[in-house]
């Protein structure tokens, strides 16, 4: 920028200047909307969730110290899943993250509870009753329907990864030694 | 140097004041309340109640404060009708017993902690004077002397489903006997079945008419309220091991042995600790396992324990009528009078 | 980069240069660990329920990876209580050094310098973990064992040895101290230049020289090198987040395995705690067992098998599509940048996993801090069973997919081309969606 202060730029170098500017400006600003554009639909496009018709599903769940066995649990979405709650040596629980759902048994006696799998995603089930060391850690997961949100999140952490690149070529800075 | 110095106090004063607030909060906590005594639920494995012996003196009150370990586990006092408590890890709850007779008591657990649960007992010795706890009544078993170790297997047994409800038909035809309570405590259904098979009044009713005929006798000797009460405490005491159904597959006694009426004897004793020579228990919904015992071997059974299986030994903890309504329900695997129906 | 000098504010440098609110707060944090040691010891046995299991990791281990690392860098370490028993009897006083102090003190030997050691502390966290964190007992034990340690390394070597070579926690908050937004630099270096008494080292308890300091790992933010300064040449600075990250910074082969480390043990404790799996629980607690020996190695093979193969095909992918040659040593050392943003949003997004569903202990055992059956404040009884919410999943997908730019940016930043940091990038992809589907999956 030195040579300006001893003449004057003609105008026509002024203006192609100017016009760089703008390009620049225009670039990054069409940068930022595509990547909020890919973020929007990253997160709310409306994916086909298959359509099964709902079933009657019993799941019988055998809960040990500090285990549901199964842990992993799949139903579809609207299913009427009806849990039996074993416990094998000492009194269990079972509290399901995101539903108002809970049973506790003890040995001998098979807990039953029913409800309607109407949210989709992953929950997870949690021992509710105190049952040594290890019970805060006593988990098992329930898929309702298609993990839609790991889904997104990997669809996500590819745009950062994107987006880290590019925002280096469009906002350099000066720890950059590499990139011109 | 004075501000070294206070820096000095600063960090002696913070490190007591630490110290204190273990020492000051139960001398707080604990200053408008009696003397309690302190007792620890842990799993039998870990040592079940600490501690296990309590003294006390008749009409004196003792305050417990009952805390759990590990799990969650029961407080109650065998053969008596007070409701049980509930013991939550790290939780303390308080309870107030009197006696008025002396005697040994025995408190127990009555949440299932694993196999060893029914292990973890503990005895209140009351002392001072007063009629003392009356003593047991000799069991019926010890009375007839019934050998409970011996198997019982049946080797008659209905062809299918008995029914209270036909065997009532019969009812006016049955000598005295056959409704006779005595006869019900002693005679297992298969004994009485073959007596009254060989009553000539009777020779015009089939085997399973007459089968109907002994389960309405049985049903007799009982009511829907003690079958109920007798599936409570199956569920809360027995299911464990015997499994709810009734077939022996409870989750306690998975990858045991099977029962096998002819190898089981009381001369073999279960290692305590390893669990090496338990078995597991019968099938409760196997005629020929339920028809050869009467009423007074599955009392004595209940009581005593033991017979080489594993069996835990239930004559403190249950009232007599306790027992008789667990004898009832549990004839109900196989009898077609179950309260379901 | 823009910086904001907290000296140049009158009211944070009278906070900083005054010995006072520091010392204060060295005074609690010091009580409050006697006390969780007490409790450990003589409270309820049942964790939930005990001060020393709830305070020490919930309360406290949530409190440094979401608010003190993040906000402050090393910032626990200025009030940390561990070292001051030690500290204070190598400095013959508790305000400040007057120099009547005992201690052998002896220079750490060389072949143990780095954080090797550290890295190895954290990794035999990570193996006994699930015992220490559930067990007061054991949490006791392993506090009072730290503080004693602490105490005789400072009687038998200089300054801040333990703090620097041995204690995990250290190496964990020296290593993401580096993109902690908070630095000790020198003002105007000329001055330093001239000045040929060092005071500001020989008070350092860290045995560092402000003019020499690039990075902010091994600094304490002990603020001695801002109060013996004659000429008012030490800053403190707030900077951008990353600040220590770029190609001119210069790093050890020493961080790259705390890195991975730290990576691994945010994979496995995430497994093991969050995981439907109850064996690998089991096992990780049965320690000494078979399992537990076959989790031990499972353990070992992903920190010291796995993940470092991953990376060091990465990092030699990386140098074979670069100009610029350099050995695979020092590659591996400059390049393990990138596992400081990937390791600590995934221990964040860990945390918050964790902490949000068991935030609900931290109340009552305020009420009843050793289990006793207390109830100061009204609060005993009411924890409830934790909830992960949908609020709690989303937050840490944002954070693992910010970990994730953060540390493509630095990638691309400490390699020559794009195509340079493509393995690097692919790296931190695998652990990221490792991570994220350990958590939401």
């Amino acid at each position: 920028m030195a040579p300006q202060t001893c003449r004057r730029p003609d105008k026509s170098m002024e203006s192609k200047a100017l016009n760089n500017a703008t390009k620049r400006l225009w670039k990054r600003w069409g940068w930022i909307f595509l990547f909020a554009v890919s973020l929007l639909l990253i997160l709310f496009t409306p994916l086909p969730i298959p359509s099964n018709s709902p079933a009657d599903r019993n799941i019988r769940i055998e809960a040990s110290m500090f285990q549901f066995s199964p842990g992993e649990l799949k139903v579809n979405q609207g299913d009427r899943v009806t849990i039996e709650l074993v416990s094998t040596d000492v009194v269990h629980g079972f509290s399901l993250d995101g539903y108002n759902f809970e049973l506790k048994a003890d040995p001998g006696q098979t807990a039953t509870g029913t409800f309607i799998a109407d949210k989709s995603g992953v929950f997870r089930f949690r021992c509710s009753v105190a049952c040594g060391n290890l019970h805060p850690f006593m988990i098992g997961k329930l898929k309702v329907g298609p993990n839609l949100l790991l889904l997104r999140s990997i669809a996500l952490s590819l745009l950062a990864v994107i987006a880290a690149l590019v925002s280096l070529r469009m906002f350099p800075d000066q720890q950059s030694r590499y990139i011109k | 140097m004075k501000k070294e110095y206070l820096a000095r106090s600063l960090v002696i004063l913070f490190i007591l004041v630490a110290v204190t607030i273990p020492f000051a909060g139960q001398w707080l906590s604990g200053r408008n309340q009696p003397a309690a005594i302190e007792l620890h639920a842990r799993m039998p494995e870990n040592g079940g109640w600490s501690p296990d012996t309590i003294q006390a003196e008749v009409s004196q009150p003792i305050h417990l404060h009952i805390t759990s370990d590990d799990v969650v586990h029961g407080f109650a006092i065998g053969k008596s009708d007070q409701p049980a408590l509930e013991i939550i890890p790290g939780e303390f709850i308080e309870t107030t017993l009197i006696f008025d007779k002396p005697g040994k008591y025995t408190f127990y657990c009555n949440r299932w902690c694993g196999p060893n649960h029914w292990r973890m007992r503990g005895t209140i010795e009351v002392s001072g004077t007063g009629t003392p706890l009356a003593l047991d009544p000799q069991p019926l078993f010890l009375k007839l002397g019934i050998d409970i170790d011996a198997p019982q297997p049946a080797k008659t047994i209905p062809s299918k489903t008995t029914s209270a409800e036909r065997g009532a038909q019969f009812a006016g035809l049955l000598p005295a006997y056959a409704k006779n309570r005595d006869t019900y405590l002693s005679t297992s259904p298969e004994n009485l079945w073959l007596r009254l098979r060989a009553e000539a009044t009777l020779s015009n009713l089939s085997d399973n008419d007459l089968w109907d005929a002994v389960t309405w006798i049985w049903l007799q000797q009982t009511t829907m309220d003690a079958l109920a009460n007798g599936q409570k405490l199956f569920a809360n005491n027995c299911a464990a091991c015997h499994g709810e159904t009734g077939k022996g597959d409870g989750v306690m006694v998975r990858g045991l042995p099977v029962w096998n009426p002819g190898l089981h004897s009381s001369g073999d004793s279960p290692h305590l600790s390893t669990g090496e020579g338990f078995v597991s228990p019968p099938d409760f919904t196997d005629p020929k396992n339920m028809l050869g015992a009467s009423p007074a071997l599955l009392e004595g059974k209940i009581i005593r324990g033991g017979m080489g299986t594993g069996m835990p030994y239930w004559g403190p903890i249950f009232t007599a009528k306790q027992i008789e309504d667990i004898v009832s329900y549990i004839y109900t695997f196989v009898w077609g009078f179950s309260n379901q129906e | 980069m823009t910086r904001l000098d907290l000296t140049h504010i009158s009211w944070t440098q009278t906070l900083l240069r005054s010995r006072w609110p520091q010392f204060l707060l060295r005074a609690i944090t010091l009580a409050g660990f006697v006390f969780t040691i007490f409790a450990g010891l003589f409270g309820s046995v049942v964790g939930s329920h005990n001060f020393a299991i709830i305070f020490v990791w919930i309360a406290w281990w949530t409190a440094l990876k979401l608010f003190f690392i993040p906000f402050g860098g090393r910032s626990w370490c200025s009030i940390c209580p561990i070292p001051m028993p030690g500290e204070w009897l190598q400095n013959g006083g508790i305000l400040q050094p007057c120099g009547k102090g005992i201690g052998l003190g002896k220079r750490w030997p060389k072949a143990m310098r780095g954080s090797w050691l550290q890295a190895g502390g954290f990794l035999m966290v990570g193996l006994f973990g699930a015992v220490t964190l559930t067990s007061p007992l054991v949490t006791a034990i392993v506090l009072m064992v730290i503080l004693l340690l602490a105490l005789i390394l400072s009687l038998v070597f200089e300054r801040r040895s333990f703090c620097n070579y041995l204690c995990p926690i250290g190496g964990f908050t020296g290593l993401y101290a580096q993109v902690g937004p908070v630095e000790v630099r020198v003002k105007d270096a000329d001055i330093c230049a001239a000045h040929d008494e060092k005071v500001c080292y020989d008070a350092c308890p860290w045995g560092l020289y402000p003019l020499a300091l690039k990075s902010s790992a091994n600094c304490g933010l002990c603020m001695e090198c801002l109060r013996v300064c004659p000429t008012d040449n030490i800053a403190v600075n707030l900077r951008p987040w990353g600040s220590d990250l770029g190609s001119k910074t210069k790093h050890n082969l020493d961080e790259a395995f705390l890195g991975l480390v730290m990576l691994a043990s945010a994979l496995v404790d995430s497994a093991i705690f969050l995981g439907p799996w109850g064996q690998l629980k089991s096992a990780a607690y049965a320690i000494g067992s078979l399992p537990w020996l076959l989790f031990a190695g499972v353990f070992i093979v992903v920190a010291l098998g796995i993940l470092p193969g991953l990376y060091i095909a990465a990092v030699w992918a990386s140098m074979r599509l670069g100009a610029i040659k350099t050995t695979l040593r020092q590659s591996l050392a400059q390049f393990s940048q990138l596992l400081v943003p990937l390791g600590m949003m995934a221990w964040i997004a860990f945390t918050i996993s964790f902490a949000f569903a068991k935030f609900s202990y931290v109340l009552p055992v305020i009420s009843d801090p050793l289990g006793w059956g207390w109830n100061l404040i009204g609060m005993s009884g009411t924890s409830w069973v934790g909830q992960s919410t949908s609020f709690s999943l989303l937050l840490q997908v944002v954070l693992l997919a910010v970990g994730l730019f953060w540390a493509s940016r630095v990638a691309r930043r400490i390699t020559e081309s794009v195509k340079q940091a493509l393995p690097l990038i692919a790296f931190s992809i695998i652990f990221s969606l490792s991570m994220l589907w350990l958590l939401i999956g």
